[in-house]
């Protein structure tokens, strides 16, 4: 503070002093400039002491650093400053592992009204092999929705031998981001030769992903222009309603989810979430393609 | 025992051990911001807007404050941002806790280890205990300094 206020005193007097002793105004420009930049200085000197000062000193060159950093950083390891994630807050709701029933065997009972026994089978145990996802707002009900909306939560026996047959229609489903599929689908949806986008990392992409897949990390900084590039290349309404098969890693992974999120935004309306992901294709022996193309 | 506590020699070590400690969990954050943002999501708490600057920004703090405990330079601020991001890790470890969100802190290592919900949560509550660790040694540091002060 009597930094402050000697200063103004010394301000106020000596440029008129030196007026007076007829100094050109361009010098007395100059004294008072000289004069900031001393003041400026002993601030800077004192703030230099001061912690608070010292920890946002710390911080500034911290976001510096991290912005430059970012500038000149390569293409999948940038993220753009503002991300879009609508789930950011929303706390996922846990999968519990179903522990396979027990397996009940045919209960014969003599029925006493008839004349001849009959067997009676108990009904099996209904528990459902699907889990509940960190989006429960979405069905994972089959892949036709005409089909799907008056059928209530039905259970799906876990003991099952052979897997379904896949679903043949794959209709546009505008009131849904997304629909998650099983392998079957995925892979009749593969042998039509459909887009499928692989929402993992770029570095995991290459190391491996399913033949034809194109990378779409949600996490690195060039996923808008990767969207706008596909609403470009499917820019009317018959295209857009296209199937498209995006995974990811499976289990509590959400990139698929947050991805599919992304292309219904831009009316892209078919959109199908392979929900055990890249690991469940892994597992069925499916082919595999490594490299950076798809 | 309280002239152990604020020895010059302890204080040293414990600087230089809080400073390395911070560098080297900074590196593998400010090389892969992608990842340490998907980090940061896992947590859901910070807002969607905020995620990516924070993946950003926050390593590099880590890196300048443990490099300054290292060099001995600017040390008190040094000492009470790493104290504050401790406080913070320590929170936002124990909601994701308390809530049953089991995920990967992201602190030392920012890639997807594909653990189970029940190694995840025993992880957790390690991390907890690892840092509250670290915040006493930040408390020891306030302590000395608090201490050195006073002698002048």
């Amino acid at each position: 503070m009597a930094i402050f206020r000697a200063e103004t005193a010394a301000e106020a007097v000596t440029p008129e002093r030196w007026r007076l002793a007829g100094v050109p105004a361009l010098f007395v420009h100059l004294l008072r400039f000289a004069k900031r930049c001393a003041l400026l200085r002993r601030l800077t000197i004192s703030m230099k002491q001061n912690t608070i000062f010292q920890a946002a000193a710390i911080v500034a060159a911290g976001i510096i650093l991290a912005l430059v950093a970012n500038a000149f950083a390569s293409r999948d390891r940038k993220v753009s400053l503002v991300g879009t994630y609508p789930n950011a807050l929303k706390v996922p709701a846990r999968e519990v592992p179903v522990a396979p029933p027990p397996v009940v065997p045919p209960v014969t009972q003599p029925v006493v009204t008839n004349t001849q026994p009959s067997t009676i089978t108990a009904p099996p145990t209904a528990t459902t092999s699907t889990q509940p996802t960190a989006t429960a707002a979405i069905e994972t009900v089959g892949i036709n929705p005409k089909a799907k909306t008056p059928v209530a939560p039905a259970p799906v026996p876990t003991t099952t031998a052979a897997p379904p047959p896949p679903t043949r229609e794959f209709n546009a489903h505008p009131d849904k981001p997304y629909i998650e599929i099983a392998y079957n689908d995925v892979k009749a949806l593969h042998d039509k030769n459909v887009l499928f986008l692989d929402a993992r990392r770029t570095s995991v992409y290459e190391q491996g992903h399913i033949p034809g897949a194109r990378t779409y990390s949600v996490w690195e900084s060039d996923i808008d222009d990767k969207v706008n590039k596909l609403f470009a290349e499917r820019n009317d309404q018959a295209a857009q309603n296209l199937p498209i098969v995006i995974y990811c890693s499976g289990g509590d992974c959400e990139d698929s989810h947050m991805l599919a999120q992304k292309l219904w935004g831009i009316q892209f309306n078919n959109v199908y979430v392979y929900k055990d992901g890249f690991p469940d294709w892994q597992q069925h022996g499916a082919p595999v393609h490594t490299g950076a193309n798809p | 025992m309280k002239r152990y506590l604020t020895h010059p020699w302890l204080t040293i070590r414990v600087q230089l051990a809080l400073g390395a400690i911070f560098v080297i969990a900074a590196i593998p954050k400010i090389a892969d911001p992608p990842s340490f943002a998907h980090m940061i999501y896992n947590y859901r708490l910070v807002p969607a807007s905020l995620i990516n600057l924070s993946a950003l920004v926050m390593p590099w703090v880590e890196l300048l404050a443990g490099l300054a405990l290292i060099l001995g330079v600017w040390k008190k601020a040094a000492r009470n941002l790493i104290g504050i991001l401790l406080a913070v890790f320590i929170i936002a470890i124990s909601i994701n806790l308390f809530r049953d969100n089991a995920i990967d802190c992201g602190c030392f290592n920012v890639a997807d280890r594909g653990k189970t919900h029940e190694q995840r949560i025993f992880d957790m509550k390690v991390d907890v205990v690892r840092d509250l660790g670290m915040l006493l040694m930040v408390a020891q540091l306030w302590w000395a300094g608090k201490r050195e002060e006073d002698q002048l």
